[in-house]
């Protein structure tokens, strides 16, 4: 799936969303093995490298993600791996370099995304990242602008609510948190008409906040 | 809010005078039914033929031209093909005509290009004529109060009841159905392709209309979206408001580079549209008219304690069972009568072990009489422990134990009963093999405004939803 002048690579595409208040994973592009081991160490153990390519839009599918690793060995070899696996993928595919950004610490997988609707313009989708968006369509949708009670009910909307509220012991995640990024997305994308889809696809939940672990923008 | 829409749209419900266009003295036009149907109904005004054959339809004399109308002109309808539409325009703007309503077709519906050209062309007419356009392509106007019928005549009894459709179709079978089950509309419009007054005009309208309690609305589509979603939000602020959207399987098969983009359907959006804007949605013509026949009864009621009789006399176990899973399925909650009901009914009909839980067993009553029975009913009626009651009467079982008599007392009692409680009173009358008298009963307790129902699935479903109204009224 080699495409699209008009989607911004990861790096890029956090950047306008933390301009924007919402919380990301820093993320730094590497263009080179040597610098991609500098910015591990600067950032500190475990980390993860992904490609950076405007042409990829599918990373992991073409062996364009490498997660956990420990130590500056790993790093080295996983951007070997990570630059030749996508060229064989797709030979035509301009690469920037390989992003790196802390390995996030586990925590509720959700996805919050934007498209635009023929008759009602963007609107905002919320579900629980992973298979569960995939295969079950477990989300809910909102028109674009949200306020802080629509955000809520589309939360509370998707079957897979509990889940958030904590299941089998594991912590329950901020609600109101997530309420927040979603209004924040909702703000963001009003003021940006030139963005025509985008994915925060995971966020990270957690008792506390809420982190855009991976990001993606469309532009028009 | 939306006062202004009160005298804006007065001369389209409530015309003064009605031209129609394409009216013939030798065949049969559909303007000529169209005149004959306003007459039958007994439309209160003048009616103006108009025809290039000239003569007359009836005692009427046709006109051959809009402008040689000796007097005012309120709202045309028009039954002429569409290469007279912009021409008719002028006509109607040198008459000083409010509103044109046209039942010609093949516009954009059926030519895109063409047809969304014409549309482009009338409105900058109509607008500069200050005509307003409903239309085309469509029924118009429904207003039993100002004896204005659907076509072929279709008028019903006047009501509370307000609807807007984008289909003519549905329109009629609004209103058919809410003859045969006395759901009564104040007025109605089918708006078609809506390329001047669109749902949003009609809603806004219906919302400020003091004769409509409660809207029901089918939608397929719209060329503003941002606006629908505001006038449904304000509108449903004000009264009860049902949409049901049609095509809800088309789906947007467009090539998203998005998770967010395959996954949002034009279904998941319009659902999520109505639920932002405090609409009640609705999936079929019968969850569209049942929701509307419940908020059409007096009180809306508050609270989701359902008390159940599932039958008067015997076969009302299996009934009550089922009729407590349907219940609590769509967010009623059965929960047990007060103890001192149970007490007073075990007084009433005797120790019979669990049967004055909830759902309630009266059937020990057909051996006491009706007398018994009616007190049974009030008893449980007057419990302070539910919000709404159901009761299922299957009228093949009490026409024998009861008598054809008796269940007219029956019925006349649970009548009066709701008058005078604040709590609204459901009747489930499951169809079976002595369907006149059901059907007999059917008609007595919905023109005394009690909704009746063909199942206890249907009726708990619809008194779900004015609970879901009481509810939004309440966050807002």
């Amino acid at each position: 799936m080699v495409e699209s002048q008009n989607l911004l690579t990861e790096v890029e595409s956090k950047e306008l969303l933390k301009k924007a208040g919402i919380s990301v994973v820093e993320t730094k592009l590497a263009r080179s093995k040597k610098d991609a081991i500098a910015i591990s160490k600067e950032m500190g153990f475990p980390v993860v490298l992904k490609i950076s390519s405007s042409d990829v839009v599918h990373k992991s599918d073409s062996g364009g993600v490498k997660l956990g690793l420990t130590n500056a060995t790993q790093v080295g070899k996983a951007y070997s791996q990570i630059v030749s696996s996508v060229k064989q993928a797709y030979p035509e595919a301009r690469i920037d370099g390989v992003s790196v950004q802390k390995m996030a610490p586990p925590g509720v997988e959700v996805i919050v995304g934007m498209s635009k609707d023929a008759q009602f313009g963007p609107v905002l989708m919320f579900g629980l990242g992973g298979i569960l968006v995939e295969v079950l369509k477990d989300v809910s949708f909102r028109i674009v602008p949200l306020t802080e009670r629509d955000a809520r009910e589309m939360i509370k909307e998707i079957k897979g609510y509990p889940v958030l509220q904590g299941y089998r012991g594991q912590k329950p995640a901020s609600i109101q948190a997530l309420e927040q990024l979603i209004v924040k997305v909702s703000q963001f994308v009003e003021k940006n008409p030139q963005i025509k889809e985008l994915d925060l696809n995971p966020i990270f939940a957690y008792p506390d906040k809420a982190v855009a672990v991976d990001a993606r923008i469309i532009l028009e | 809010m939306f006062e202004e829409k009160l005298k804006e749209f007065e001369p389209i419900f409530y015309p003064k005078s009605i031209a129609v266009v394409g009216v013939s003295a030798t065949s049969i036009k559909a303007g000529s039914v169209w005149v004959n149907d306003l007459r039958s109904a007994g439309f209160p005004g003048p009616i103006y033929p108009v025809g290039s054959s000239g003569g007359h339809i009836g005692d009427l004399e046709i006109f051959p031209n809009l402008r040689l109308i000796p007097g005012d002109i309120d709202y045309v309808i028009v039954a002429v093909p569409r290469q007279s539409a912009l021409e008719l325009l002028d006509d109607c703007a040198a008459k000083d005509v409010k509103a044109v309503h046209f039942f010609t077709a093949g516009f954009s519906e059926m030519d895109r290009q063409q047809g969304r050209k014409l549309e482009e062309q009338m409105l900058e007419k109509a607008r500069r004529g200050n005509v307003r356009i409903i239309g085309p392509n469509c029924i118009g106007v429904y207003c039993p109060e100002h004896k204005i019928p659907f076509l072929a005549g279709i008028l019903g009894e006047n009501g509370s009841v307000g609807f807007i459709s984008q289909s003519g179709g549905i329109a009629t079978k609004l209103v058919t159905i809410g003859i045969a089950r006395h759901l009564n509309y104040s007025k109605g419009v089918s708006f078609g392709n809506g390329i001047d007054l669109d749902a949003s005009d009609f809603l806004q309208y219906l919302a400020a209309d003091p004769k409509t309690k409660v809207i029901g609305a089918y939608l397929e589509g719209t060329r503003n979206g941002a606006r629908l979603l505001n006038t449904i939000r304000e509108v449903a602020r004000i009264k009860p408001l049902v949409v049901w959207k049609g095509g809800r399987t088309e789906v947007g098969a467009q090539a998203a580079m998005s998770h967010t983009g395959s996954l949002a359907s034009s279904a998941a959006i319009w659902s999520a549209m109505l639920r932002q804007a405090g609409a009640m949605e609705a999936h079929s013509l019968e969850e569209l008219t049942d929701t509307l026949l419940v908020f059409q009864q007096p009180g809306y009621g508050q609270g989701i304690r359902a008390a159940i009789i599932g039958g008067l006399a015997d076969g009302g176990g299996g009934n009550s069972v089922a009729a407590g899973d349907a219940c609590t399925e769509h967010g009623l909650k059965v929960l047990p009568l007060s103890s001192e009901t149970k007490q007073k009914l075990a007084d009433l009909l005797g120790e019979v072990g669990g049967i004055f839980c909830n759902p309630v067993d009266v059937s020990q009553a057909q051996f006491r009489g009706i007398p018994t029975l009616l007190q049974a009913i009030a008893l449980i009626v007057g419990d302070t422990a539910s919000d709404v009651v159901l009761i299922q009467e299957d009228v093949e079982i009490l026409l024998p134990v009861y008598s054809r008599k008796g269940l007219e007392e029956i019925n006349e009692f649970i009548i009066e009963l709701g008058r005078r409680q604040n709590k609204p009173i459901v009747i489930v009358l499951p169809p079976g093999s002595v369907e006149a008298e059901r059907l007999e009963i059917e008609q007595r307790l919905l023109a005394a405004s009690v909704p009746v129902f063909y199942s206890m699935e249907r009726a708990t479903k619809a008194v779900c939803r004015l609970n879901e109204y009481s509810c939004r009224q309440e966050a807002k």
